[in-house]
């Protein structure tokens, strides 16, 4: 068969417009940090939830071709080049999760509650010993936080580019022949399962334990299958991208097809994935799992909601028919979508949690040393009865009583929540209280004063803040920087070698692949079959 | 009866790649088939056959709409009116709850209604005798048949000069 086009070349207008990008996302990186709370919470949390994603995609690429591999999937050695550049996005991923890892290290990010380096909470003898973050001590600590993350996605990295090394060799091959295929199947096969049960581990750590009283055993699974998602739309669009390039003209809407059959079936595990961790959880009605949710619904109904209407409506609907899985234009409308849902879905996973986290942090160092008297280890319940609490925000807001008060009991709303559900819906009137007695609730207004930024912050952390209650303009920016990264990088890869695995096996299989799908209108068009 | 005095001439091919090739000469020939038999789903063949767009997944949603209609409504009737039970300190009226059952039934409804519909359609029920051309159609032969019963001698011979240039392994006539 004869192939032209089978060369990617980066040309220098892309190149300019990817540096652009990046730029932007490094401007608006400066900008959040600039105009933030004292703890840089928003610059921080949009490093780590754009380092997630874009790392979890070239993760999942890697999981995703893995899996093809060793089921000896002959449709996709057209695109497996793509999925192959995608995964060795995990090399800037080492850097981007050791830099957060840093942090937790020097303390220059105050993202994690289990690692405050103002009030040791896994201390017994603190004044703010905190019970249930030092029963998870042994997992929540910066040794495990570095392998977990860094140390992980290095052992990632090496499979990822040891299956690379040797697509790249099989490439010199007299002819076609199973030879490097079987070496690549070997690397591929015993990366299944590493990546199956080490991925979790860098969730809980880096995603999960934002929220460190939380737990769910459907969390790892769900943000799985959201990194997926992400991994999964990001093939279908650059895909489309490459054939509005001139290239990739072998890749039919056969094989678009059975991309879109993926995408609309791993929305729908990712859906029952998130119903199944909601419902559980709803029904159970146990308090330190139920605030999780609980907050997410009442104070972010936008996050919440958009969530599930962009990630599992959207697809469902669309993806539903046979023949819009088919189009090249549907599909990148769907793929869109779900590409920029599952960045909203770590949206939702991350910030609510960062913000508590910074809150609490804020609260007890300006309160630490007012209660160094209470050496006693405190319970949730009993730190609500005793006198420790009221006086704490009283330095801070003395105005009102009933706002300092108030102040406490959101503090603590997570401990309060461990005990019974009723003291946390006892915690979101008297919050609103302290809304009414601060006056000033929404630090979105305040712009360019960031003391004034911080105080509402501290005041109240549930009111409506742009950059954590919905994504701003400085969020979208840092996601185009990221996203211009991860392309810089993925073309760099692309033009490395030819766009076709010459002489893997399966190629003339996946050359001639149809999946036997009858459209009519595509027979009137004369499209696709010959 | 009437179905059984069809007079059918059939050949049959080694591969699937003979077979199409021989439906598109037959094609070009304007040779009418009444039907082709595999042992499996051959890829591509729907549309050389000149086969319309199957409408059986229209009604599969149909159903599936039906079904989870169904359960939402006869669940909201059950617990909120018919016979209310407090679950857990839940509200009667507990959406996420209703859920999965949602979601069973429209799986139940979908998938039997689209079973039903399509052995109606096949006119498949039980204790239909199998009107097999060939035994050896089930395993690893590919048959094009032609309905030759009012079909002049000329046309017969035509047929059979058809299946020897397209390479048929073996050429044969049943009365169906």
């Amino acid at each position: 068969m004869n192939l032209t086009n089978t060369q990617f070349v980066f040309e220098g207008k892309t190149k300019r417009i990817l540096y652009g990008g990046m730029a932007l996302g490094v401007l608006c990186l400066v900008l959040s940090f600039l105009n933030d709370d004292e703890y840089h919470t928003r610059f921080w949390t949009n490093f780590l939830h754009n380092s997630v994603y874009f790392t979890g995609i070239a993760l999942m690429a890697m999981f995703f071709m893995a899996a093809q591999i060793t089921a000896f999937a002959g449709w996709n050695t057209v695109i497996r080049r793509i999925l192959e550049g995608t995964s060795q996005f995990m090399w800037v991923g080492i850097i981007l999760m050791g830099i957060i890892a840093a942090g937790v290290w020097l303390h220059f990010h105050h993202l994690y509650h289990w690692n405050d380096p103002n009030v040791n909470v896994t201390d017994p003898a603190a004044p703010h010993y905190d019970r249930i973050i030092a029963g998870k001590k042994g997992f929540l600590n910066p040794v495990f936080f570095t392998i977990a993350t860094v140390g992980f996605l290095a052992l990632w990295y090496f499979w990822a580019r040891n299956v690379r090394k040797l697509s790249i060799a099989q490439d010199t091959e007299e002819t076609a022949s199973f030879d490097y295929y079987k070496k690549i199947r070997r690397w591929s096969a015993s990366f299944l399962p590493i990546a199956g049960f080490l991925s979790p581990v860098l969730l809980w750590q880096a995603v999960m334990s934002l929220d460190p009283h939380w737990y769910s055993t459907m969390f790892a699974w769900y943000s799985t299958a959201s990194m997926w998602l992400g991994s999964i739309s990001f093939t279908v669009l650059i895909i489309i991208y490459l054939k509005s390039k001139g290239y990739l003209e072998y890749v039919t809407h056969d094989h678009l097809h059975d991309v879109g059959k993926y995408l609309f079936g791993i929305s729908v595990f990712w859906t029952y994935l998130w119903f199944d961790q909601f419902m559980l959880i709803w029904y159970a009605n146990n308090g330190e799992e139920t605030i999780y949710f609980k907050e997410r619904m009442n104070h972010y109904p936008v996050l919440f909601w958009g969530n599930l209407l962009m990630n599992f409506v959207a697809p469902f609907l669309i993806l539903m028919r046979n023949d819009t899985k088919r189009k090249f234009g549907t599909m990148f409308f769907v793929a869109l979508i779900v590409f920029f849902g599952h960045w909203w879905d770590f949206f939702y996973m991350i910030k609510p949690g960062a913000r508590i986290a910074a809150f609490e942090a804020k609260e007890l160092a300006e309160g630490g040393h007012e209660t160094s008297h209470s050496a006693a280890p405190i319970s949730g319940a009993q730190h609500e009865e005793t006198a420790t609490t009221a006086e704490q925000p009283a330095e801070t807001h003395s105005e009102d009583p009933a706002a300092a008060h108030s102040d406490a009991d959101t503090a603590h709303s997570e401990e309060a929540a461990a005990q019974t559900e009723s003291a946390a819906d006892h915690g979101t009137p008297a919050a609103e209280a302290a809304t009414a007695a601060a006056g000033h609730g929404d630090e979105g207004g305040h712009g360019g004063d960031a003391h004034g930024g911080s105080h509402a912050e501290a005041a109240e952390p549930n009111s409506f803040r742009l950059g954590f209650t919905v994504p701003g303009l400085e969020e979208i920016g840092v996601m185009i920087g990221f996203l211009s990264l991860f392309l810089f990088f993925l073309f760099g890869q692309l033009e490395r070698v030819s766009l076709i695995p010459w002489k893997d096996p399966f190629l003339e299989e996946s050359l001639h692949h149809e999946t036997g799908a009858l459209i009519e209108s595509e027979q009137v068009e004369g499209g696709g079959h010959h | 009866m009437a179905a059984q005095s069809k007079k059918v001439l059939y050949g049959l091919y080694n591969d699937e790649e003979e077979l199409k090739s021989a439906i598109k000469t037959a094609n070009a020939q304007h040779l009418d088939i009444m039907d082709v038999f595999t042992p499996f789903p051959v890829h591509g063949l729907d549309p050389i056959l000149g086969l319309k767009e199957s409408r059986l997944h229209i009604m599969g949603f149909v159903y599936g709409a039906i079904g989870a209609l169904f359960a939402f409504l006869a669940m909201t009737w059950i617990f909120t009116s018919d016979w209310p039970i407090v679950f857990g300190g839940k509200p009667y009226w507990s959406v996420p709850a209703f859920i999965p059952i949602v979601f069973e039934n429209t799986v139940l409804y979908s998938a039997w209604g689209m079973t039903i519909t399509f052995y109606t359609v096949c006119g498949m029920w039980p204790g239909v005798k199998a009107k097999t051309l060939d035994n050896r159609i089930t395993d690893d032969k590919f048959c094009i048949a032609f309905d030759v019963s009012d079909a002049p001698e000329g046309d017969v011979k035509n047929l059979q000069g058809f299946f020897t240039k397209t390479g048929a392994a073996e050429v044969n006539v049943k009365m169906m």
